[in-house]
């Protein structure tokens, strides 16, 4: 295994025409880690997320995964470096069937098709009972599942997830959360965006805290007490 | 009967062919192709090419077309255009997909040489056989089309439902973000999407061939009945669309069973019937209210999609003090006083043809309006326009009113029609008031414009100019006065309460209702006011060529007016002045000076224009503005702020040069970082 970081951001700026969103963020992953990334809304957790697996262009700054420019590559071509986005909201195709979309996750793996949809349907065994369905008429939890499904029946090398656990029942963030934790035992790096702040970072080695644009706070999670959430974030994130 | 039903599928076979492309392009890519009728076009004529030029059989010669030239020609389009329409408003989209349609014809036409007799053959062997099942008769060509469609249908689901390049559209029409994100390219599939579909019109071009003829007056009433398919089916589903085609096909041709096909009633019926099918349509969903604009895409997209379209554009500045002497009124003064001149320079070919361009101005002053400030794409005021020359011609020669009387009174009788358009399609999305509009300027075509008293041959009624302006020179005055008349008004109300109405509706519907704007009340102005002046402009028009002229308020050479006009700015007053003016003194050029093979390039360097827009949303007048306004600013700098020049704090608001005209600028959304 290499030693050198697996995603190092440096100076990464975002600018949606007129209105600056990121100002000049910088952080490293180290190999086989996992990050939280907090802030209160419109701190530009999203905007990162997306500048990161190419999905708004950045306007300055460079982003390595695994010691390869990945700055100007299309969403495509960094998906297939190994980065898997499970971005906010309901990460499907609502008019694919359950198991098109599990077809549509595994064009960049073509080989480990029929052993990666069995995987898929036992890791979350209610899809398999509704391959045949439209993912739209899914429920919100069973949505959720089916986005990361396409993350964990492939092994990507860093998964991005943004605000899973956002409008569900609390059966199902634990559902998230064991689920990202799966990945992670397996050697799997996740990113993670999170409302809920204590349980992110006891699931993360670090955490960065975004403020209007910037990075305001990083370091080790052990690190980030009760005192500097609640300045940061306020006194319910710190719940 | 069986006969005309069967001719009727015919018929319907190639508008749901044609619908299905409109359909499929749409949906996969956001794009509403109306330069469907230019690469149908395209397609026949080079079939007729190999076919029947050169010989060919007609088994190599579809299958060169078809799976050569016209995903080709698809691929190039998109190559070219289509790819970088994505983040555009649908002004633009619109726009430069008329841009492909005003200048592929004549690109065409240029490589192949224009066709004198348009008949040809089309997929059935010559001479036609005929089959008579049930006692009904088919000919073969009616055959074809059956077997057309059902290929197109056949292949399409099975490739759509079961393969893996099927589930790949299917996914980017669900969400191009999500699909990306998927490790599959958007644009690889979109590149697939559009061969297939340019590969469809191509079809269906050839189809209509031998019925329409290889013109694009043929091709682009095929695409105006599939529109209404395309209407009824919400530009999404494609069986209503396949649906509805064939019904409109089998109607055309029942309605001609009761009728005597030599009548004029026949005549006029049988092009009114795609009409009457998307009319019932759209008041049935506006009703329900369910034909706004549709988004494509699912949230992720449009979280990403800028409002204001490219998130690379950073918005100029707003420039602090308006003074008397800013760079834009020094251009706009020395541009009026240019045009001023121009009548008493040149000699009277020259000055007749600036006094057309001036008139011409007037007319494009509509799209100012109506596009510029409304928001809305209309592609019928050259028939409004039409409808003022007809009235003005009509007035001042039966009832001898006085020529100017005419022209500004007169209009006002056709203000009601734009109203009533307006009011038909104010709960409509910006892609149907284009189609609905279009439609209408085309209907209106076959049944006023066409007919007689109006026709005469061609020559429709003549005009005479008043008294005090008979020669070109004079007339170029009276014209460019009533240009910078209208010109003022619509300045004027620019900056009144109406006129930031206008702008409020323009950027947000919702927003101004919150503000207790009426939305339909706005709208309804605008569309009076913007056909008051396209009205008038075709009366000066009219004075101006001393004739009414109906051929020449032909819808399509409307769409050629608005790929001028937007491509010089679609919100500048001068630029409307500098379209007319070049649409009248470029093919007057080429005429002149270049040798007559090369008429058509004029018409192909408009179109280029409009495409050009897909790179430079805001016009050639705003980008050159802009450019002036930088060089200025560069010039400028040293002088006013000194040495030492500082990059890290944001320039002073007060020092900078006073350069664009407000109006003028992009918005996009967000305030200034």
């Amino acid at each position: 295994m290499t030693t050198s970081p697996l995603l190092s951001v440096r100076d990464l700026t975002v600018r949606y025409g007129a209105a600056q969103a990121l100002f000049g963020i910088s952080f490293e992953m180290p190999q086989n880690s996992a990050l939280a990334v907090l802030g209160p809304n419109g701190a530009g957790k999203s905007t990162l997320a997306r500048a990161v697996s190419g999905l708004v262009a950045s306007s300055g700054g460079e982003v390595r995964l695994d010691d390869r420019d990945i700055t100007k590559l299309s969403p495509t071509a960094i998906r297939r470096a190994g980065m898997v986005h499970l971005p906010e909201g309901r990460g499907i195709f609502p008019g694919l069937t359950v198991q098109e979309n599990l077809r549509m996750a595994l064009v960049v793996e073509k080989s480990a098709r029929e052993g990666a949809l069995d995987r898929a349907f036992e890791i979350f065994p209610v899809l398999g009972k509704r391959r045949r369905q439209q993912a739209g008429t899914l429920s919100g939890g069973e949505q959720q599942m089916l986005s990361l499904a396409r993350a964990l029946m492939v092994s990507p090398r860093l998964i991005i997830a943004d605000e899973m656990s956002l409008g569900l029942a609390p059966l199902l963030v634990d559902v998230v959360f064991e689920s990202l934790a799966r990945a992670r035992a397996a050697g799997v790096s996740v990113l993670m965006i999170e409302q809920f702040a204590s349980r992110a970072l006891a699931f993360s080695d670090h955490c960065l805290i975004l403020q209007r644009g910037r990075v305001a706070w990083s370091g080790a999670t052990d690190q980030a007490g009760d005192e500097l959430l609640r300045g940061y974030l306020g006194e319910a994130a710190a719940a | 009967m069986l006969s005309y039903v069967l001719a009727g599928l015919g018929l319907g076979a190639i508008y749901a062919i044609a619908s299905v492309s409109l359909v499929v392009t749409y949906v996969a890519s956001g794009i509403f192709n109306l330069a469907f009728a230019a690469m149908a076009f395209a397609g026949a004529r080079f079939f007729y090419f190999l076919n029947t030029e050169s010989g060919w059989g007609i088994l190599p010669a579809a299958l060169v077309t078809l799976l050569l030239f016209a995903p080709a020609l698809g691929i190039a389009l998109y190559g070219l255009l289509f790819r970088h329409l994505r983040l555009r408003s649908p002004l633009v989209k619109i726009v430069a997909t008329i841009g492909v349609s005003v200048a592929l014809p004549p690109l065409i036409d240029l490589v192949f040489g224009k066709l004198a007799q348009v008949t040809a053959p089309g997929l059935a062997p010559r001479p036609l056989s005929v089959l008579r099942p049930f006692g009904a008769v088919v000919n073969m060509d009616q055959v074809t089309t059956y077997i057309g469609l059902a290929v197109v249908l056949g292949l399409g689901t099975a490739v759509l439902r079961f393969t893996d390049v099927g589930l790949k559209v299917r996914a980017l029409v669900d969400s191009e973000a999500l699909t990306s994100l998927s490790g599959t390219s958007p644009t690889r599939v979109s590149v697939g999407v559009w061969a297939a579909s340019s590969s469809l019109a191509a079809l269906a071009g050839v189809l209509i061939a031998p019925t329409a003829g290889v013109s694009m007056e043929g091709m682009t009433a095929l695409m105006a009945a599939a529109f209404s398919a395309v209407v009824a089916a919400r530009l999404r589903s494609q069986p209503i669309a396949v649906v509805v085609a064939l019904l409109m096909g089998v109607a055309t041709t029942v309605v001609q069973r009761y009728l005597d096909p030599e009548s004029t009633l026949a005549a006029n019926l049988v092009p009114s019937v795609p009409f009457a099918f998307m009319l019932v349509f759209l008041v049935y969903y506006a009703i329900r209210g369910q034909a706004g604009d549709s988004s494509t895409g699912g949230a992720l997209d449009r979280a990403i999609r800028p409002e204001g379209g490219d998130p690379a554009l950073i918005p100029s500045r707003p420039r602090a003090g308006r003074g008397l002497l800013t760079v834009g009124t020094v251009a706009t003064v020395v541009f009026l006083v240019v045009v001023a001149i121009l009548p008493a320079v040149f000699d009277v070919y020259w000055t007749g043809l600036a006094a057309a361009g001036i008139a011409l101005s007037i007319a494009l002053l509509s799209y100012t309006l109506v596009t510029g400030e409304g928001g809305m794409v209309w592609l019928c005021q050259i028939t409004f326009a039409g409808f003022g020359a007809i009235l003005t011609a009509e007035l001042s020669s039966t009832y001898g009113w006085p020529p100017l009387l005419a022209v500004f009174v007169g209009s006002v009788f056709v203000v009601p029609i734009g109203v009533l358009l307006g009011v038909l399609t104010i709960r409509l999305g910006n892609l149907y008031i284009a189609l609905v509009t279009l439609t209408f300027g085309l209907l209106a075509q076959t049944l006023v414009f066409t007919q007689d008293p109006f026709y005469n041959f061609g020559a429709g009624t003549a005009v005479s100019r008043p008294e005090f302006a008979m020669d070109n020179a004079a007339f170029a005055y009276v014209a460019l006065g009533a240009f910078l008349l209208i010109g003022l008004l619509i300045l004027n109300l620019r900056r009144s309460t109406a006129g930031l109405a206008m702008t409020a509706v323009r950027w947000s519907e919702n927003g101004s209702r919150t503000l207790g704007i009426s939305v339909v009340q706005t709208k309804v102005l605008i569309s009076g006011l913007a056909t008051y002046v396209a009205a008038v402009g075709g009366g000066f028009l009219a004075l101006n060529f001393q004739s009414s002229l109906p051929d020449s308020f032909n819808p399509f050479i409307g769409l050629v007016w608005l790929a001028v006009l937007v491509t010089n700015g679609a919100r500048s007053i001068m630029a409307a002045l500098a379209a007319g003016l070049l649409f009248y003194l470029m093919p007057g050029l080429f005429q002149t000076f270049l040798p007559s093979e090369l008429a058509e390039v004029p018409i192909l360097l408009f179109g280029i224009g409009a495409i050009l827009l897909a790179k430079n949303p805001d016009g050639v007048i705003a980008m050159n503005r802009r450019k002036i306004a930088e060089l200025s600013e560069r010039w400028r700098k040293p002088q006013d702020t000194g040495p030492g020049p500082e990059p890290a704090s944001p320039p002073d608001e007060s020092r900078e040069p006073v350069a664009t005209v407000g109006e003028e600028r992009p918005v996009t959304t967000g305030g200034r970082a």
